[in-house]
């Protein structure tokens, strides 16, 4: 019997396959360098080039970024997508459909198996011949199965189970198809453990609907709030270290962020709303809502969400990804400490070298906007 | 300090801003020694690095116009500049160089036979400069200005009076029923009201006090520091003073923007304000949204487009750090008693039409020093037509004409936005026996759309002129154009509708205020099912702050009130001003548009 990943890419474990991906996408981030390399586009209806990170541009050079993936769509007439908030989020849940293979830059495309899409990060040069030629060449990973037994209690979230389950299994993963049976999680709850697991190099990963025999198995109900602790450089951020949040309770903070796909999804903003409601935002605290879609942002709207968060003093920032900012809002100074919903801890991540950001759940954060202390 | 001097030129045009002297990207760095480097950068790259103690400027008109940044004035006195000699000089800057410890000398002349290089001789008190074997008369300097340069800046001037005992100055100010004595203009009535003086003419010197101090984030550590320098332990009256995060909050400049923020909540800590407004909006709008800044009253502020609140008949006119600092240690703020323009508007606004468009025209027909230390008034029935926000959109523009402030009569709607009986404040009219140096008269009836084009706030086209001009960037919002009316009529445009192709649409509510009010009449999600990005109340890309920056040969359309060159991006970013009708349209159409089609 196959495994999900042997069943999409037509090739079993340990065989080449070459595949045309059904969606390519290319944003703002990182990706865009691929521009630089592409000199035809094989399947323009295809390709997204996606404008989801500097929202609003934070600098010049951004600009200029946003320029030529503009003029790139448009020559090759490609889907050029702007403010519609974080690609990822945007693509599961208005383009692609179970089945289908999403082939992108970043590092989170494991948040595709949620919804039965197999989702690959490649390297741009990778994305770029992807680009030109509309085929991609592979070798089929070997698939390992969690079991995530029992339920997650109360304090503890999907983003901390994923971190837990990570700080113990993260070597088991390398390069290696994730199968994760999680019974007990909500759909939500499944894009964030999946859109985080699938970072840290794994090949990618999926939800499957029945427990497995061969198995790794994880109890969620003993899951803690966890941290995923700073890391030295972006290209080491997928070794960073997770701990539990009693190790590093007490530590000043001077800014959190709720956002992303794993803080911002309407999902989190109500979870937000509701730790906060009749709460104070301490004094000398920032706490940045970045929603994560537009249609996340319209929703919260409608039910009042972004409301109650300008009356506790929060900063709505534009839907979109924040978590890696150069210049823009919510960027941190000199010695202040973050904590987010993000998952880059890296230094500078958030402005300037010498801050440090702490990476924990909507709960964690919310939290700590009214103690200013993680 | 000498008083025959000479020293090297520095040679410049006309209308240098303040973004030329010290772009607005460079005035968050916390520290001046730092700044001064980057003096002049965009437009003589050499400056900072090359400028020598005692080198002299020589430019045209209207040097220092522009925003109200005290640090335009402190990067040139650190890089060693103790003279400026010019045609005429911004108001702000005026009174920000002297402070500084800068001599200012006005002279028409000297221009057309010097460059750069050459070696000029002051003399002071002969009123005389020499080069290259021609003299020319310059202005006279008031005794106590050339006191203040001689101390070596405000500062030390305050120390000394602060060392000496402050001696507070008795005022007791005019009954209302002293206020409607007619014959005077509208800044000489607020003026005379509250400096207890029974008649006041063009050129007095008045000491006030005035009933309010702003203080916003861009400038709270020069604050900071300076109150230090000056020794303060205690300020006058902290119940008189608001502190807004407006420009720095969020926090966006990532090794700037925190210090900012930090300082502004220690002044507040060790001063005792209580007013704290952090990340709520743009400080105009919440300065009279929040009833600070009330009509018939003086205040004052750390920023250029402090005019604002003139719209309610609020005399309001920015100052420098240094000057805060001292004005909220003694609690008093001299003012030299401005002439007027009377701008009367007749007839009535048609659809389409905003009050933008009638002070771009105002600006463009007068240009950016026509309204040089004067007081703009604003009458006629058009005039009263108008909203209170449309009315703070005109005032607040009345800055870009170098004025002193740009006031507004009381009338019923003035007195309902304040929840105050008008006749408490019907005094504050314009007389027909008042002296005005210029009248204006416009009939908004017959105007078309205005746009500000590149690179210049008084480079004003009509709509027409500029049709399907292509635009990369809408940004509606700033304390000129982000008010819940301009939403609505930004957000009845484009409802339904889909912006242009790969147009980026920013949207930014003025204040928290009217960020919930757009989000309860379903503005919001109006502008987001039409493609736009929402960012959260602040002053934004206006002032050149990271919410939308362009990039070289792109074109950005902003409600905001200034366009100098690399302010909302590199030096080769064009920057078009106009309303959010104007505004709207050309964010659904990918060119510019005009909303009456």
């Amino acid at each position: 019997m196959s495994t999900f990943i042997e069943a999409v890419l037509g090739g079993a474990a340990g065989s080449v396959v070459t595949i045309e991906p059904d969606v390519v996408v290319m944003n703002d981030g990182v990706s865009h360098a691929a521009v630089d390399e592409i000199g035809s586009v094989a399947y323009p209806e295809k390709v997204y080039v996606v404008y989801d990170h500097d929202v609003p541009t934070g600098r010049p050079e951004a600009a200029a970024i946003l320029r030529k993936n503009l003029l790139f769509a448009q020559k090759y007439g490609c889907h050029y997508v702007q403010a519609k908030g974080i690609g990822y989020l945007y693509l599961l849940h208005e383009v692609v459909k179970p089945g289908q293979i999403v082939v992108g830059g970043g590092s989170h495309a494991s948040i595709f198996g949620a919804n039965g899409v197999l989702g690959i990060n490649v390297s741009v040069p990778e994305l770029a011949r992807l680009v030109e030629t509309g085929r991609f060449s592979t070798v089929v990973p070997e698939t390992v199965c969690v079991n995530l037994k029992g339920a997650l209690p109360e304090s503890a979230s999907a983003m901390d189970a994923a971190f837990a389950f990570l700080r113990k299994n993260r070597e088991a993963l390398q390069k290696k198809a994730l199968e994760v049976y999680a019974p007990s999680l909500t759909q939500h709850e499944k894009e964030v453990f999946l859109s985080i697991v699938g970072s840290t190099g794994a090949y990618t990963a999926s939800i499957r609907s029945t427990a497995a025999d061969d198995a790794l198995s994880f109890d969620l109900s003993s899951v803690v709030p966890m941290v995923m602790l700073p890391c030295d450089e972006r290209k080491n951020q997928k070794n960073a270290s997770f701990a539990e949040k009693a190790t590093v309770a007490g530590t000043v903070l001077h800014a959190g962020q709720i956002g992303g796909y794993t803080g911002g999804t309407i999902e989190d903003l109500r979870l937000a709303a509701s730790l906060l409601k009749g709460k104070k935002l301490a004094l000398g605290f920032r706490l940045s809502i970045c929603p994560a879609t537009s249609a996340d942002y319209i929703q919260a709207c409608e039910e009042g969400l972004i409301t109650q968060f300008i009356d506790y003093g929060a900063q709505i920032n534009a839907a979109g990804d924040h978590s890696e900012i150069v210049q823009g809002a919510g960027a941190m100074g000199a010695n202040e400490v973050l904590l987010t919903t993000g998952l880059y801890t890296y230094t500078g991540a958030m402005g300037v070298p010498s801050a440090t950001i702490y990476s924990a759940s909507v709960q964690s954060v919310a939290l700590a906007s009214v103690s200013k202390e993680i | 300090m000498d008083k025959v001097f000479n020293g090297k030129i520095w040679k410049f045009g006309n209308d240098i801003d303040t973004d030329t002297i010290i772009p607005g990207k460079r005035g968050t760095i916390p520290t001046i020694e730092e700044m001064k480097k980057y003096a002049f950068e965009l437009l003589k790259p050499e400056f900072g690095s090359t400028v020598q103690p005692g080198d002299i400027l020589v430019a045209g008109t209207n040097f220092g116009c522009g925003s109200s940044r005290e640090q335009a004035a402190t990067v040139l006195s650190h890089n060693g500049v103790r003279c400026i000699i010019a045609k005429s000089f911004a108001r702000i800057f005026f009174r920000n160089a002297f402070n500084s410890g800068i001599l200012l000398l006005t002279c028409d002349g000297i221009q057309d036979v010097c460059e750069g290089g050459d070696i000029v001789t002051v003399d002071v008190d002969a009123q005389t400069v020499s080069v290259n074997g021609k003299s020319f008369k310059v202005g006279a300097v008031p005794e106590n200005l050339f006191n203040i340069v001689s101390n070596g800046g405000l500062i030390e001037d305050t120390k000394a009076r602060m060392a000496a005992g402050l001696k507070k100055t008795e005022i007791t100010p005019l009954t209302k029923e002293q206020c409607y004595k007619s014959g005077y203009t509208l800044a000489e009535k607020l003026l005379k009201r509250n400096a207890g003086k029974e008649h006041v003419q063009p050129g007095d010197i008045v000491i006030t006090k005035p009933d309010m101090f702003m203080i916003h984030d861009i400038y709270t550590p020069y604050l900071l520091d300076t109150l230090e320098k000056m020794g303060a332990t205690e300020i006058d009256d902290p119940d008189k003073v608001t502190i807004i995060f407006d420009h720095c909050m969020p926090t966006a400049v990532a090794k700037n923007d925190s210090a900012h923020y930090d300082a502004g909540l220690e002044i507040a800590r060790r001063y005792g304000v209580k007013k704290l407004h952090i990340g709520e909006g743009i400080c105009h709008t919440i300065m009279h949204e929040a009833g600070y800044a009330k009509p018939g009253e003086i205040s004052t502020a750390t920023d250029s487009h402090t005019t604002t609140y003139g719209g309610a008949g609020n005399f309001c006119s920015g100052i420098g750090t240094a000057e805060m600092a001292a004005a909220l240690i003694t609690g008093e703020l001299w003012f030299k008693v401005p002439t007027a323009i009377k701008i009367v508007l007749n007839g009535h606004f048609k659809n389409g039409i905003m009050s933008k468009d009638v002070i771009l025209r105002v600006l463009g027909d007068i240009k950016a020093d026509g309204g040089q230390y004067k007081s703009m008034e604003f009458t006629g029935p058009a005039a009263h037509e108008m909203s209170m926000e449309q009315r703070f959109t005109v005032a607040n523009m009345a800055l870009e004409a170098g004025a002193k402030c740009g006031l507004f009569e009381a009338d019923e709607k003035t007195a309902e936005y304040y929840g105050i009986p008008l006749s408490e404040i019907d005094w504050i009219r314009v007389d027909e026996d008042a002296h005005y140096e210029r009248v204006l008269t416009y009939d908004v009836s017959e105007l078309e759309p205005q746009l500000s084009c590149p690179q210049g706030v008084d480079n004003v086209h009509p709509i027409h002129e500029v049709l399907g001009t292509k635009i990369d960037e809408v940004y509606l919002g700033s304390c000129t154009n982000g008010s819940i009316e301009d939403l609505e009529v930004a957000a009845n445009i484009v409802k339904g509708k889909q912006v242009a192709p790969g147009m980026r649409f920013v949207v930014v509510p003025a204040t928290n205020t009217v960020f919930k009010q757009a989000i309860e009449r379903g503005y919001i999600k109006t502008f987001i099912e039409a493609g736009a990005v929402i960012s959260h109340p602040c002053c934004g890309l206006c002032c050149g702050m990271p919410y939308g920056l362009m990039t070289d040969d792109e074109r950005i359309l902003l409600t905001a009130n200034r366009n100098f060159i690399g302010r909302q991006g590199t030096k080769k970013t064009l920057s078009y001003l106009s309303s959010p009708a104007v505004a709207a349209a050309t964010a659904i159409a990918g060119v510019i548009t005009d909303p009456r089609a």
